[in-house]
């Protein structure tokens, strides 16, 4: 109940109002020669960073935005998006 | 007893007296008492006893910081009465006594001490291993102090608060109130918690005086109107904090006081800063019988007579380490008390103008001395004091033994903001090595005693917090921080750990009964750090949490191992201060959708269940096989409300790309006038919902959902397409339209009284989807499936209209004797068809292709991206799949029962839906199992909960088991 | 025959002193005992549409701008429009009629999906501090402006006309919660006196902060 995300329309949040979507994997890897496996990583297989990770949320329980954000999984705090992503996020 | 009148520093009006009962005699106390306070005028000095040797215990700290004055008022167990306001009328009762507090039959276990040392239970009790459960019976009746019934309900109102504030200060003392006055000056909005029911904090009750020549306690007087007068300060009294978390998220509950609309109320703030002020307790000292009633601290001897004008004793001993306790001393004296001496621990070091005050009222002090044992069977009745070295002795009688080490900070908030904690040299207190993000210690709790520190050290940290909230405060602060420095700094703390004794009764934690003896057991027996110590040998493990051992038990074990590194003390959590579990529920309002129909589908008989958010009439009747409700739908003609039923508008240049994105079958073929079902996946290819679609028109359709998935479709819909930026939107109409299932062979007959279209079967066929108008004012879309597999229309109306045209149908629906059918004769009527309903027929492992719907799939469309395609395509020729069949009881009179599991040598599967069919007369239902039992004729046995090893005997059968041409839906 | 007769999801124990037939549903314009406030107002009848477009800023409904910042609203008249996004706004007319829906496909009449009720008077944001975490009174924020969050759990479009001590706001939930909405809302105000109040009052409301 403590954590706090920032819904890009609504602004800073409780984090009860959200729903997690799953770290960010990107958009679906293309059809051709994919393997159950590979399919099954994507779908399922997480990469559970311990420190910052790029993750889905939904403002469920306001405007309905889904977005991506960044968390530090170490202290469950949202941060600022780490230098490399400025300008792609 | 007589009350000290006339003293400027009271917070009780003996104007208003009030009286509780206790032991069948009525006390009488004031507004403003507490019921401890009360009691303790009344001539009441053992409150208790302890929870393992029977001890009797009494008031020790005033602020209940153990559970020594823990009693029954008004039933309700465990009260702290040091802290809870005397209402006129209370009955109090004492805890765990045989007897009365003050003879109590099991006081005799406290000569059996030798029998139960540190974590005796662990050892004992168990061998041989039949002792256990007896022992364990005896020990829960003797393990905790009050006694409470399953049946016993709250009373009162327990409501909540959430606030937002810039600048939180946690302590109205003078350093608390300086602060939320300097935070307040940049306009933020300031909360200000005090747990006291008076602000005022360790200025209230003082009559020395600060640098200006003000008596504290009205200095603290004058603070407390500053700041009620401060409109942007919002403070709370009797409010404790309990919790910090992070984002500085603070908890707190206040209690309520006459006139309040709420008996507790729990606050949460989230803070852009926090100032802790939380001031200090003491650290008691440890002796033999440190806890005798009659033995208490300087804060309780001094607020005793000051806040509630009550002597608290006639002959006094004093045996402490730091100035307050001089200061008590001079002030008590000239009180009345008659004080034998003052024993401090410290050789030098004292304020001369204290000890100047002693000389003057020939109180003998002597340093370097300190108290080792208080005598007397169930009070104090004489003091031993020796020097600090232990080499000699003297006693002193007296009914009064005012006993403390030093201070220790109050630094919970710090603890669970997760701060790291440290020892301090100077001062011996435990106190934060690294601040979490704007938290900012103000106060006593930084080692300071000096008045004018304490207020300027507020000041300061509230102008910081306000900062830290994004106020300009540079100068003021420059200023402040000035002041601070030009002002004394944290003071020497006394370092004693023990009294020059063995321990065998020094309690270090009077909660649990532990002894220093049982701290050195511990430690002898491996459990050489304080948090092995505190769960070995039940250490702050009672709701005092950390308040009387926390600071103690570091030290003497640092001392006691010869440790040269730094001792930690043990962590404390949430609530800081026992809280009743009522206050954390609150209102808890059932918040639940109800369906246009709710209240005439009540009054019809209908019988209630929560499905998802939504409340729904599952039965219509007392008989829960629904029989009659059944027949009726298969013979004649039924009606239901379907409202929950999930319904959306889907528009925009590419709403087909998105329909095409989420449902299996292609979209392009859904066209105006026709309605198409079909089915949505996930990324494992399993089936989360179903429904309808149809065509508005250009570039707008709308579709259903399932009751359970409406809330999510929107969501899922966006999740899916959030790399697309297409172009489409979504509005959820669930609630603005209800909807009635009108089924049955004479539907159409009933339809056709109440509407003006031709709804003959050429005219509106089966599937067919119509829009029309009743009497041209209410617009109804009418549709035709066959999901309970008889004649059927499920009309959407608007529902504010949903009443009236139920009325309507009813009226029409009279000459046939139409009634109403709930959710579960629904769910019977659609097994016999073997329609499935997800999450019933359907779980994690059963793909599109397992539970039959495979035909709904376009594979042609692999541009679309369609979730779950992947899946499908990659595991549609797995072997061993769980499938779903249709079975059939081989006695045919019982059904087994839902989710009952299909086995062999192992378990191959579970019975889904299953009911003793009154349309067929057989017991028939869906099941999954394995793909290799799958085949029609297949035996299969299946083992229901609780049968005792007795299988039912089953066969697979083909689907549907009613009606398999599916005429009886296309009439 | 059977009466046509339109339903508000809300309803409440106290009694209408008088009332107006309009399409079908009974306006409550006074209650017995309205008090001196703070009041709960419900507004079932009137009208509120979605409008979801790719081009927002091109649309002007009933000649009215839509605001460009989500959170942002304009208030003219009758007519409240509330930026949601960056394709959707909300439009909720106040007054007792309402102008037909614009023939475009963008627009959804959605008055019959959703809760709707004015809460206004003297320190109703007291008893909205107890409903909901959402911060009405951040410094940022000038009214009329937009929150999407929760209140009583349960997710709500809320509109803050005056945040002043005696101001107000309106809030609109599914339709479904109706009457657990209204049943916490009116616990949670019981302490202050919060009672039910007709049209009257709350037309008054809002002609008086159309003159602000």
């Amino acid at each position: 109940m403590a954590l706090t995300l920032t819904c890009p329309v609504c602004g800073k949040r409780n984090g009860y109002e959200f729903r997690y979507g799953g770290e960010d994997k990107g958009p679906r890897p293309a059809e051709e020669g994919l393997t159950p496996r590979a399919w099954c990583d994507y779908v399922h297989m997480n990469t559970c960073t311990v420190g910052i990770q790029k993750e889905w949320w939904c403002h469920r329980d306001g405007c309905g935005a889904w977005f991506t954000t960044f968390r530090d999984t170490t202290k469950n705090l949202e941060v600022k998006p780490p230098e490399a992503e400025n300008g792609q996020a | 007893m007589d009350r000290l009148k006339q003293l400027p520093t009271l917070r009780i009006n003996t104007d208003e007296p009030l009286t509780l009962k206790y032991r069948r005699k009525t006390y009488r106390g004031a507004a403003g008492d507490t019921v401890a306070t009360a009691l303790y005028a009344g001539g009441v000095r053992i409150f208790g006893r302890s929870l393992k040797y029977h001890r009797p215990r009494g008031l020790y700290s005033l602020d209940g910081e153990c559970s020594n004055t823990c009693m029954a008022v008004d039933g309700i167990p465990n009260v702290r009465t040091e802290n809870t306001l005397l209402k006129d009328g209370m009955v109090v009762d004492a805890q765990n006594v045989k007897g009365s507090a003050n003879f109590d039959w099991l006081g005799f276990i406290d000569k059996l001490d030798w029998m139960m040392p540190a974590g005796f239970y662990y050892k004992t009790m168990h061998k041989p291993a039949a002792v256990w459960p007896v022992a364990m019976k005896q020990i829960r009746k003797a393990a905790g102090l009050g006694v409470i019934s399953p049946d016993d309900e709250m009373k009162g109102r327990y409501d909540e608060q959430y606030l937002t504030a810039e600048v939180t200060v946690i302590g109205g003392g003078p350093a608390g109130m300086a602060a939320a006055l300097a935070a307040a000056e940049s306009g933020h909005r300031v909360v200000l918690l005090e747990s006291r029911p008076h602000l005022g904090g360790c200025f209230d009750y003082r009559v020395t005086t600060n640098g200006q020549g003000t008596h504290l306690y009205e200095r603290a007087r004058e603070l407390a109107e500053q700041v009620k007068q401060t409109a942007n300060i919002r403070r709370f009294e009797h409010a404790a904090m309990v919790g910090a978390y992070n984002n500085n998220l603070i908890t707190a509950f206040q209690v309520g006081k006459a006139g309040d609309g709420f008996t507790e109320r729990y606050i949460e703030i989230r803070s852009a800063s926090v100032v802790v002020a939380t001031g200090c307790i003491e650290r008691p000292l440890l002796f033999e019988h440190n806890e005798r009633p009659g033995v208490m601290q300087v804060g309780c001897a001094h607020r005793l007579a000051r806040t509630y004008g009550i002597l608290p004793g006639k002959e006094a001993v004093f045996s402490v380490g730091h100035d307050l306790g001089l200061e008590a001393a001079v002030d008590l004296s000239d009180l009345g008390v008659k004080i034998a001496c003052v024993a401090d621990i410290r050789e030098d070091g004292q304020r001369p103008d204290l000890l100047e005050a002693l000389a003057e009222r020939d109180i003998p002090v002597l340093g370097g001395w300190v108290a080792t044992h208080a005598h007397g069977g169930k009070t104090v009745k004489k003091a031993t004091l020796s020097t600090v070295e232990g080499t000699v002795r003297r006693q002193f009688p007296c009914d009064l033994l005012v006993a403390s080490a030093g201070l220790t900070p109050v630094s919970g908030p710090f603890i669970l903001a997760q701060a790291g904690m440290g020892y301090d040299r100077r001062t011996g207190y435990f106190l934060p090595t690294g601040l979490p993000e704007k938290m900012f210690p103000a106060g006593r709790i930084t080692g300071i005693n000096d008045p004018d520190a304490i207020e300027a050290s507020g000041r300061l940290a509230g102008l910081e917090a306000a900062a830290a909230a994004g106020a300009d405060v540079t100068q003021a602060a420059a200023a402040a921080r000035q002041a601070v420095a030009a002002l004394p700094g944290p003071e020497r703390g006394c370092k004693l750990v023990t009294a020059p004794v063995k321990g065998r009764k020094s309690f270090i934690c009077f909660d649990e009964d532990a002894t220093v003896k049982s701290v050195k057991q511990a430690i002898d027996a491996g459990f050489d750090v304080p948090e092995l110590v505190k769960r070995y040998a039940a250490v702050g493990l009672g709701p005092g949490q950390s308040g009387i051992p926390g600071h103690n038990l570091p030290l003497f074990v640092a001392k006691y191992t010869a440790s040269t590194g730094t001792p930690k003390p043990t962590t404390v959590r949430p609530p800081l201060v026992p809280t009743y579990i009522a206050t954390y529920a609150g209102y808890n309002h059932h918040m639940f959708k109800r369906t246009p129909l709710h209240d005439s589908q009540k009054a019809d008989g209908g019988i209630f269940r929560n499905i998802g958010v939504w409340q729904r009439a599952r039965y219509f009747s007392e008989d829960f096989d629904c029989k009659e409700e059944i027949l009726n739908v298969r013979n004649n003609v039924g009606m239901l409300d379907g409202s929950t039923l999930g319904k959306f508008r889907i528009h925009g240049p590419d709403a087909l790309k998105a329909l095409q994105r989420v449902y299996v079958s292609d979209m392009s073929k859904v066209t105006e006038g026709r309605i198409k079902y079909s089915a949505m996946c996930n990324d494992d290819g399993c089936v989360i919902d179903d429904g309808v679609v149809t065509k508005l028109g250009e570039n707008d359709y709308c579709f259903t959902t399932s009751t359970g998935r409406a809330g999510q479709a929107s969501e899922w819909i966006r999740y899916h397409t959030r790399f697309d930026n297409w172009d489409f939107h979504i509005v959820n109409l669930t609630d603005s339209m209800g909807v009635i299932n009108l089924s049955g062979p004479n539907a159409r007959k009933v339809l056709a009284k109440a509407v003006n279209i031709d709804v003959s079967n050429e005219a509106f066929p089966f599937s067919g989807y119509r829009e029309f108008f009743i009497r041209e004012t209410i617009p109804v879309r009418a549709m035709r499936l066959g999901f309970v597999g008889e004649l059927s229309y499920e009309l959407h109306v608007p529902a504010s209209y949903m009443q009236t045209v139920w009325d309507m149908l009813k009226e029409a629906g009279a000459e046939f004797g139409i009634r109403n059918f709930g959710v579960e004769t629904q769910n019977v009527l659609r097994m016999e068809k073997c329609h499935i309903i997800l999450g019933q027929e359907s779980e994690q492992r059963t793909n599109l292709l397992d539970v039959g719907l495979g035909f709904l799939w376009d594979r042609t469309k692999s541009d679309a991206k369609t979730v779950g395609a992947v899946a499908l395509r990659q595991a549609e020729n797995d072997p061993g799949r769980l499938t779903l069949v249709g079975i059939r009881m081989a006695d045919d009179t019982r059904a087994a029962r839902d989710g009952a599991i299909i086995v062999d040598t192992k378990v191959r599967g579970y019975v889904a839906t299953m009911r003793k069919s009154f349309t067929t007369g057989e017991a028939v239902g869906m099941a999954l199992v394995e793909s290799q039992l799958a085949g029609i004729d297949t035996r299969l046995q299946i083992f229901e909960d609780e049968c005792n090893g007795e299988l039912l005997d089953a066969r697979v059968v083909p689907m549907p088991f009613y009606d398999p041409e599916g005429e009886r839906m296309k009439l | 025959m059977a009466e046509f007769k339109r339903q508000s999801p809300v309803r409440f124990t106290a009694s209408p002193i008088e009332t107006e037939e309009r399409d079908h549903w009974t306006v409550a314009l006074e209650y017995e005992n309205e008090g001196h406030g703070p009041w709960i107002g419900d507004l079932a009848h009137k009208a509120r549409w979605d409008l979801q477009d790719g081009g927002l800023e091109d649309i002007t409904p009933c000649d009215l701008i839509i605001p460009e910042i989500p959170g942002q609203c304009t208030f003219s008249g009758d007519m409240l429009i509330n930026r949601m996004n960056r394709t959707q706004a909300s439009i909720y007319h106040l007054g007792s009629e309402a102008p037909p829906i614009p023939d475009f496909q963008g627009y959804t009449d959605v008055s019959e999906s959703s809760v709707f009720l004015a809460l206004f008077g003297p320190n109703i944001f007291s008893v909205a501090e107890k409903l909901t975490r959402l911060d009405f009174m951040e410094p940022g924020n000038t009214a009329p402006f937009l929150l999407q969050g929760p209140f009583c759990h349960v997710p709500c479009q809320i509109v803050v006309l005056d945040s002043g001590v005696d101001g107000g706001f309106l809030l609109t939930c599914s339709r479904g919660y109706g009457d657990s909405m209204v049943h916490a809302i009116l616990e949670a105000g019981a302490e202050i006196g919060l009672r039910p109040a007709g049209e009257k009052r709350f037309g008054s409301w809002i002609a008086a902060l159309n003159r602000e």
